[in-house]
């Protein structure tokens, strides 16, 4: 009983389970799923996933219905900026990423402030703000891809690098753990959390809230660029719509993860671990040979079950 | 008057929150004609059982037997429906609804079944704020939105609700809390009326001198059980109080004064100022002097406070002595953190909104305004020894740190909001009322820990909303009246009498006359 | 103290004001560019062209004014778009074209009740419950109709464009129709119940209001409203589109925040909401005819919407800053 009991309260570790068991489930469906070559590419998978979530992460985090919904867009312009840029060259590889990750962060930006100094609710400016980047992305573009990805990246970021293991993994791994210093040691973590749980207490307790919305919102923009910029090591090409398929998985990825909806609890090892469930769905629908709309539906219910169990606000009535 | 006898009889009532037992044995009893006084210290459960009458909470086990047969409500609809209205103290209003709207919410005079008749409305409206008037400004119109009202107008708005609905139960949970003298002796003649007419009222109160004038039974709660009760007449406080308290130790009514040490240096001083509800304040603490501030309530005095720690905009000079050099720094705050980090600690009255992040640890609470004294990373071993430090000095009972502030009782986290700051070691204490609901127990610790801080030199400035708090605490107390300080009372002129009238001024009284 | 009450009376009662100057102002600056912009023909044509979006936005005004939103509401459009078109047959007899079109209200109302069910029942948070739902109604719409295709009925399309009952186009008597509909609510129980839900739902509870069917109500009349939204779309355009709402739903939110509706809830109204889904298709208008490059309509159009959508926040700002 106290096991069970210990597991509710612990959704990370309930996701990772899960993980397991649709693993296994795939090679139920699939022989030959079960290999460890599969594994390593479902955790490479999972790991772009998961890179592009840790903003979202983040801004759910926050609290005050924090969410970033333009992740999507800057994700994709991110990519297309470094394919530009980089044009195919090893040498252009770390300008192009720069200047991706100084767009992410200046669109984060843009949001923090919209969000903490004129009061837009998160959902309607990053709403927006996704708007704006789509219309940049086709400004921009004009309709032309343009560039080539450096083979770099591609070796160092979705190719097998040691022992098997593609590169983006280490990375990913890495990043969590800057992730948890970032959340677990700093000021900012321990700032983060509180305006999450509660604003009017952070603020009388010296916390500044509008700067920590607009840092938030910002490292979700720089975040969403870098995974961008990873994103493309792997596709190795770009199209209009490259990021949009990641945006509704980042919040469902937060959801499993256990962080709640508003904010003040959670962590990044549940994103990782929701990232890795929603993976492992989405590939299970795709070896099922599942139409598009139909891996819709199923992501959109799975979404729906986990906030009724995990979700659910304090009721008027107790 | 028509057969309209009414008796609620509530029997051995059960609430559970979760884990925590609010009441493990709440019995009540009323009829018509009388009133009851339901009494009990902070978590005692007494405002756990009024829910239950009331329907908005349901209980686990136990019965409510109303009119002779046993009822259970789905709902608070489903107490309104049998004639049981309630008071709050924390207001059930909508801010940007009128006075009328508010008062006929859900209930409105209808016309062919289902469009509002707004003159029945309107006409309802006026007759019920008639019956407070001469003690509430003109500004109190049926077509006023609420938002707009001082707290004591906002107050009689929802006993006005209750009153809408003609019941035969009347409940009032701490609602002479933002009242003032008049509107609390208005609102007493009108509880004479409803005896007669055959209502029957229960009073949930903490005030004494209230339950003594207006009650004619009390019910005692302590942790969550009725331990016992009293007809008033045959009773006196200090049997209440230790039914309530559970020992025989009386409550401090005053404690030892301890006179400012002669020249003491000025800690901080306020020269005129304004904010949106101050009209011009001026003051001077001393170090190791405990100032009080008192006056009704909504009179500026916890916007003076929050002024002073930099949460509100304000002008006018403010000045601090700076540390032991014996010189003066004019600042001006424009956020708390500048504050802090002048020395200066705030304590919020309301702890739950204001003071704690509950889901989070006692560590992380205590620890909250200091992690950038920690460095990158955050040495924890250091914060943790600090926290069980200053909760050690608090005597603060608690599992582990690590456990959530939540699981704390209302004293114990009422000790991680002043952990909190006393931490710090901060030179200028503000407290904003941070006795208010809290247990007898607690606030006599409060009190003593308040004198040893005053011994180490700390300057204090500490509202309280309850007079006899400040009359026994403090040497000298600033009352406020519409944001300026009416009096300045201490020695021979700091009495409760003086307190009051300096509360109340004659130009108040004719604004409300005419 | 008194006149900035008097001020915020004013913009409580009628908070359509500021959306009704900027109406003319869009009218004015788009006669300018279009100066036919009035002849019947083309206002007609223009206010056919607003009429589903203005059903939408009525439907997401309701569940904001009750506090809540509905990211879904583009999503419902799609999916009865789909449903209208696949079921409805191009010779129709009358009956049959009735039975259709209760078939896709009822539609509606149930994917609006399952957006209830989750927000009203199960206490599920408004922003990512519907964001999931939005997920399954698309995903069910492109199901049922895997690409833009179908057609309605002809007679019943021409008169549809072509009506205009004593010389005023038919969007017109529709939005009269709505508006005069949201002021017999208003002055109903359930109107101020709504309101007090949106204002604060735990003090609405405290007062016997039935908060969760008032909620659960809000979100069923916003999904009937996409299905009226949708039988508009394709009765105009005679086809139908599986992806047709995705933009819709921001574009209600804007039109909501142009006409003064506050987003948490309890303040506002249709009437403004209406008002500023003209005023976003004259933007619209503007922006064609002012040969903006095609490559920069879209970017053009998104920073008019984020501007729209900060301008309040903006204001406030200001009006803060003086204090």
């Amino acid at each position: 009983m106290e096991t069970i009991k210990s597991l509710k309260l612990n959704p990370p570790l309930i996701a990772l389970l899960l993980a397991v068991a649709l693993f296994f489930l795939g090679g139920l469906i699939q022989p030959g799923f079960l290999n460890i070559n599969q594994a390593f590419n479902i955790l490479r998978l999972a790991a772009f996933l998961g890179i592009i979530a840790a903003g979202q992460t983040l801004v759910i985090l926050s609290g005050g219905e924090g969410i970033d919904l333009s992740i999507g867009a800057v994700v994709t312009l991110a990519a297309i900026l470094t394919f530009r840029i980089n044009d195919g060259q090893n040498t252009m590889v770390l300008p192009a990423m720069a200047v991706a990750l100084l767009a992410g962060t200046f669109i984060g930006l843009l949001n923090g402030v919209g969000v903490a100094f004129l009061r837009v609710p998160p959902l309607v400016m990053t709403l927006g703000m996704a708007g704006v980047v789509q219309g940049l992305i086709l400004a921009i573009t004009q309709g032309e891809m343009i560039g080539d990805t450096a083979p770099v990246m591609g070796r160092f970021i979705s190719s097998p690098l040691v022992f098997g293991i593609p590169g983006v993994i280490f990375i990913w791994f890495i990043l969590a753990g800057l992730i948890w210093l970032l959340l677990e040691r700093s000021a900012y973590g321990k700032q983060l959390y509180a305006i999450g749980v509660n604003r009017t207490t952070a603020r009388l307790s010296g916390v500044r809230v509008p700067v920590m919305v607009i840092i938030t919102y910002t490292l979700s923009g720089l975040l969403a660029a870098f995974g961008g910029f990873m994103l493309l090591g792997f596709t190795q090409t770009v199209f209009m719509n490259l990021g949009g398929p990641y945006l509704f998985p980042s919040v469902a990825a937060v959801v499993v993860g256990g962080t709640a909806l508003s904010g003040g609890k959670g962590s990044y090892w549940g994103t990782m671990a929701g990232a890795l469930v929603l993976t492992l769905i989405t590939s299970l629908l795709t070896t099922m040979q599942l139409p598009q709309a139909f891996r819709q539906m199923t992501l959109g219910v799975i979404l729906l079950v986990l906030i009724s169990v995990y979700g659910r606000q304090r009721g008027l009535r107790q | 008057m028509a057969e309209n006898h009414v008796s609620l009889s509530a029997q051995h009532i059960v609430k559970r929150y979760g884990g925590v037992l609010a009441l493990s044995d709440g019995s009540l009893e009323v009829q018509s004609g009388e009133v009851v006084a339901l009494l009990g210290a902070n978590g005692s459960g007494k405002s756990t059982l009024s829910k239950v009458i009331t329907g908005v909470v349901a209980p686990n086990e136990g019965q409510l037997i109303l009119d002779g047969q046993p009822v259970v409500f789905a709902s608070p609809q489903g107490a309104k429906n049998r004639g049981i209205a309630v008071v709050y103290q924390e207001l059930s209003l909508i801010p940007d609804m009128t006075v009328a709207e508010n008062i006929w919410l859900s209930h409105q005079p209808l016309k062919w079944g289902i469009y509002v008749d707004k003159k029945a409305v309107q006409t309802g409206t006026q007759e019920l704020i008639d019956l407070f008037a001469g003690t509430v400004q003109p500004s109190l119109q049926a077509g006023e939105p609420v938002s707009a009202l001082p707290p004591d107008e906002r107050q009689i708005v929802e006993i006005l609700k209750a009153l809408s609905l003609d019941p035969r139960l009347i409940i009032l949970d701490e609602a002479t809390a933002s009242l003032d003298s008049r509107q609390v002796n208005r609102l007493f003649d009108l509880i004479e009326n409803w005896k007669e007419q055959g209502k029957a009222i229960v009073f949930v109160s903490h005030r004494m001198d209230e339950i003594f004038r207006i009650a004619d039974r009390a019910v005692v709660l302590r942790n969550g059980r009725t331990v016992g009760g009293a007809v008033i007449s045959e009773t006196d406080e200090n049997e209440l109080v230790n039914m309530m308290v559970g020992d025989a130790a009386a409550v401090p009514r005053r404690l030892a004064h301890q006179p400012v040490p002669a020249g003491a240096p000025i800690r901080l001083r306020l020269q005129d100022i304004h904010s949106d509800v101050l009209q011009g304040v001026s003051l001077e603490v001393h170090d190791g002097e405990l100032l009080g501030i008192g006056g009704l309530q909504g009179q500026g005095q916890s916007n003076l406070l929050h002024a002073v720690f930099g949460d509100i905009p304000f002008t006018g000079d403010m000045t601090l002595s700076s540390a032991g050099t014996g010189g003066a720094l004019r600042v001006h705050f424009s956020h708390p953190r500048q504050a802090m980090e002048h020395d200066i600690a705030f304590v919020p009255g309301d702890r739950g909104n204001e003071g704690l992040l509950l889901i989070r640890s006692i560590l992380e609470n205590i620890q909250l305004p200091s992690w950038k004294g920690y460095g990158f990373p955050l040495r924890m071993e250091a914060a943790r020894a600090d926290a069980t430090q200053i909760a050690d000095d608090l005597s603060l009972v608690r599992e582990s740190l690590d456990a959530p502030v939540s699981s704390l009782s209302g004293g114990n986290a009422q000790k991680v909001v002043i952990g909190k700051w006393l931490l710090r070691r901060p030179k200028l204490l503000l407290l904003n009322d941070p006795t208010k609901g809290v247990d007898v127990h607690t606030k006599r610790e409060f009190y003593n820990l308040l004198a040893e801080l005053r011994q180490e030199g700390t300057a204090i400035l500490f509202y309280s909303s309850d007079d006899e708090e400040l009359l026994g605490l403090c040497d000298r107390v600033l009352v406020l009246l519409d944001g300026r300080i009416s009096a300045e009372l201490s020695g021979e002129t700091l009495t409760h009498s003086q307190l009051v009238s300096a509360s109340m001024s004659t130009g108040h009284l004719e604004a409300a006359a005419s | 103290m008194r006149e900035r009450l008097q001020i915020k009376h004013v913009s409580l009662r009628y908070p359509f004001l500021l959306a009704l100057v900027l109406l003319v102002v869009a009218m004015l600056l788009n006669l300018l560019l279009q100066p036919n912009l009035l002849e019947l023909r083309v206002l007609n044509g223009n206010l056919r062209t607003f009429l589903p979006l203005i059903f939408v936005a009525v439907g997401q005004t309701i569940v904001i004014l009750g506090s809540g939103i509905d990211l879904s509401i583009g999503a419902i459009v799609s999916l009865v778009t789909a449903v209208l078109v696949t079921r409805m047959s191009l010779d129709a007899s009358a009956g049959q074209i009735v039975l259709v079109i209760l078939l896709a209200c009822g539609v509606g109302m149930a994917a609006g009740a399952l957006n209830g069910f989750g927000v009203a029942w199960l206490r599920l948070p408004p922003i990512v419950t519907t964001y999931a739902t939005a997920f399954i109604f698309s995903g069910l719409a492109l199901w049922i109709l895997p690409r833009p295709g179908g057609s309605m009925p002809e007679t019943f399309a021409r008169w549809y464009r072509q009506a205009t009952p004593l010389g005023i186009p038919l969007g017109i008597w529709i939005a009269a129709a709505l508006i005069l509909a949201w002021y017999f609510l208003r002055g109903t129980r359930y109107g101020s119940n709504l309101f007090a839900v949106g204002g604060n739902a735990q003090a609405a509870y405290a007062t016997a209001v039935p908060v969760t069917r008032v909620l659960f109500s809000t979100y069923v009349i916003s999904g009937l409203m996409a299905a009226l939204a949708a039988l508009a779309l394709t009765l105009g355009t005679s086809s139908g589109d599986p992806r047709i709402g995705e933009a819709m739903t921001l574009d209600s939110i804007v039109a909501v925040v142009l006409g003064g509706t506050r987003l948490s809830g309890g303040q506002g109204g249709i009437a403004g909401s209406i008002l500023g889904v003209i005023i976003l298709g004259l933007i619209r208008n503007i922006i064609s005819f002012a040969n903006v490059p095609s490559w920069y309509q879209t970017l053009v159009d998104a920073l008019i919407i984020i501007i729209a959508l900060a301008a309040p926040g903006f204001i406030q700002l200001l009006r803060r800053r003086r204090v």
